[in-house]
């Protein structure tokens, strides 16, 4: 499917399968993974991606109409994840096939600054303290 | 009388602790503006997210404040968009 809002993991391996076609010879995927940043709530452990699904699924529906017609996409992906993505996930794939790689980059590029910018996704921040190893109890050690 | 349907994502969620609520309309309905600030004077934690949200109307984005909300509409509150 070109447009997916997904609480499964994506792969990036069933985006090329969709990118691929006969005379397409430049396939541009992005992916973005969620990362292990720290915060002043800890490392960063997970992210919970919010949607408004309807408003959504239209703008993705847009943005691919428009990247087809603007740079003359074949094909085109644009995957999102929503709910919980563990670090290391991918959160979101973009990806634009065409006969040459100039209008299939400028394509993915497209694809991805207009995902950010304009579809009602949201994402929250799951993080967790690094434990500190138990203090000693009783005498600190031989005197 | 249908209330109108008020939806809050993120931030403005957040502000009042619950993603919808109902709110009562005139049968003609009301401006978007006069529901927006009704809503600021009801909660006012939820002020910082409102003067940075856009808004739709069951599903549509409203360009012009001036259009009406009425009895079973969604009004939906949209902070700033943070995916990828």
């Amino acid at each position: 499917m070109t447009t997916r809002l997904s609480s499964r993991p994506l792969s990036i391996a069933a985006a090329l399968r969709e990118l691929e076609g006969p005379g397409l010879g430049g396939l541009v995927v992005f992916t973005g993974h969620v990362r292990p940043d720290r915060t002043r709530n800890g490392r960063v452990e997970s992210l919970v991606y919010e949607v408004d699904l309807r408003p959504a699924l239209a703008r993705l529906k847009t943005i691919e109409r428009t990247a087809r017609r603007r740079f003359g996409s074949d094909r085109v992906v644009i995957w999102h994840r929503v709910g919980r993505v563990r670090v290391g996930e991918i959160s979101v794939v973009v990806g634009a096939a065409h006969g040459h790689r100039a209008p299939a980059f400028a394509a993915a590029r497209y694809l991805i600054e207009e995902v950010k910018a304009t579809v009602p996704l949201w994402k929250t921040e799951r993080a967790r303290r690094a434990r500190r190893p138990p203090r000693p109890r009783g005498r600190r050690g031989p005197r | 009388m249908r209330p109108v349907t008020v939806r809050l994502f993120a931030s403005a969620r957040e502000a009042i602790g619950r993603g919808t609520v109902d709110w009562p309309v005139p049968a003609g309905g009301v401006p978007a503006k006069e529901l927006v600030r009704a809503l600021r004077e009801a909660y006012p934690r939820l002020g910082p997210a409102l003067r940075v949200s856009r808004f739709l109307r069951n599903d549509r984005y409203l360009t012009d404040l001036s259009e009406r909300v009425g009895p079973g509409d969604e009004f939906s509150i949209h902070p700033p968009y943070g995916g990828g």
